[in-house]
């Protein structure tokens, strides 16, 4: 039940283990001797695992919070900043969630804008829109 | 691309190759598109995105099925500037003078629009900020008794080989490194900190030679960045 593969041999069994042909098929494009020495190979592959595990979580979290960075300052531009904003949308019960919201603010700045109005009118309480951020949109 | 996926197996022949054959992929699950279905790239919403010819060779679009055909979707995906969204000949050029501003409120100001988090295509990862030019940098200002007391320190990496200097001091010597000194604790570190950085232009007196730029002034919102009195 063995088999080639990528120039490594394979074997098949019951339970797969984490063989040395199985490990370098992982550690592809790594520096050094970590690619091609199995003793260090093995002890980087497990690294990435787990480094792989754990940015599997971390990477739902990342992309939250860039989200959230570029909807502050698309709505800065308008003179609202991202707590005000989303506490008013909140209050209209508008359900745009933060990566839609996100691709809004880039791509379609008219509808942005519209909705960072019907957040004022819902929570007013930001400053008012300064001369330099309707010139940037306009 | 007008042409709707009405056929339940292949592609329409007008995208691949007739000396090619199909491959066994297009002889999976087949879809049972109802007669009347359009290509959902029909649809305004969907209009934004680039059409499948302008971005794929001929020869593989094949390779297409479906949703893919209206081009890369850009409504359920986060994103990610490419290169032409950065191309630095193409930036923002910023001027400001830096008479009698304070000289963290400004630098402050200068280190956003560098990075770019002024403006919504903002990526941590890619350099999507503008270029900004300080002029009169040596009149700028700080508050307090900042100006004979604030030290700045640097070392050779000798043993004993710290050096300090006052602010004032500093002045008369290079005075262009209060403002970039200022500015770079502000930027990120890394590689990508040290060429935001090289964004920042600063110099000594009025001038500045890089009029072919056409800088515009930089917006500040910042009220207490003037210095009073």
């Amino acid at each position: 039940m063995d088999y080639m593969e990528g120039g490594k041999l394979f074997r098949r069994s019951s339970n797969w283990k984490m063989n040395k042909g199985k490990i370098f098929k992982l550690a592809k494009g790594f520096r050094g001797r970590a690619k091609n020495c199995i003793r260090i190979a093995r002890e980087r592959v497990e690294k990435a695992l787990q480094y792989s595990y754990r940015d599997r979580h971390n990477k739902k979290r990342d992309m939250r919070s860039l989200w959230i960075e570029r909807i502050n300052s698309g709505t800065r531009l308008h003179g609202v900043n991202y707590g005000k904003f989303m506490h008013g949308l909140m209050k209209e019960n508008i359900q745009l969630n933060r990566k839609v919201l996100s691709e809004l603010s880039m791509h379609e700045p008219y509808s942005f804008k519209a909705l960072v109005d019907v957040s004022r009118t819902s929570f007013p309480g930001n400053r008012p829109v300064k001369k330099e951020g309707l010139a940037a949109i306009l | 691309m007008a042409t709707a996926v009405a056929s339940p197996t292949f592609l329409s022949s007008a995208f691949a190759p007739r000396h090619h054959r199909r491959l066994t992929r297009l002889a999976g699950p087949r879809r049972a598109a109802p007669v009347g279905l359009a290509v959902r790239c029909e649809k305004s919403d969907k209009q934004k995105r680039q059409p499948l010819s302008a971005l794929v060779p001929r020869e593989q679009r094949f390779m297409f099925e479906g949703d893919e055909l209206c081009g890369p979707d850009i409504w359920n995906t986060t994103w990610y500037p490419k290169a032409a969204d950065h191309v630095t000949t193409e930036k923002t050029w910023y001027v400001v003078d830096a008479t009698d501003k304070i000289l963290g409120r400004l630098a402050s100001t200068i280190a956003v629009h560098i990075r770019g988090k002024n403006e919504p295509t903002y990526t941590p990862s890619v350099d999507m900020g503008a270029f900004v030019i300080v002029v009169n940098a040596e009149k700028v200002a700080v508050s307090g008794k900042k100006r004979s007391q604030k030290l700045y320190r640097r070392h050779s990496g000798r043993p004993g080989g710290m050096k300090e200097e006052t602010f004032d001091q500093l002045q008369k010597r290079i005075p262009e490194r209060i403002v970039e000194h200022a500015v770079r604790g502000m930027l990120p570190k890394g590689r990508l900190g040290r060429r935001l950085f090289t964004h920042l232009k600063v110099y000594k007196g009025a001038e500045h030679p890089h009029e072919a730029q056409k800088p515009v002034p930089l917006p500040i919102r910042d009220k207490r960045i003037q210095k009073t009195g």
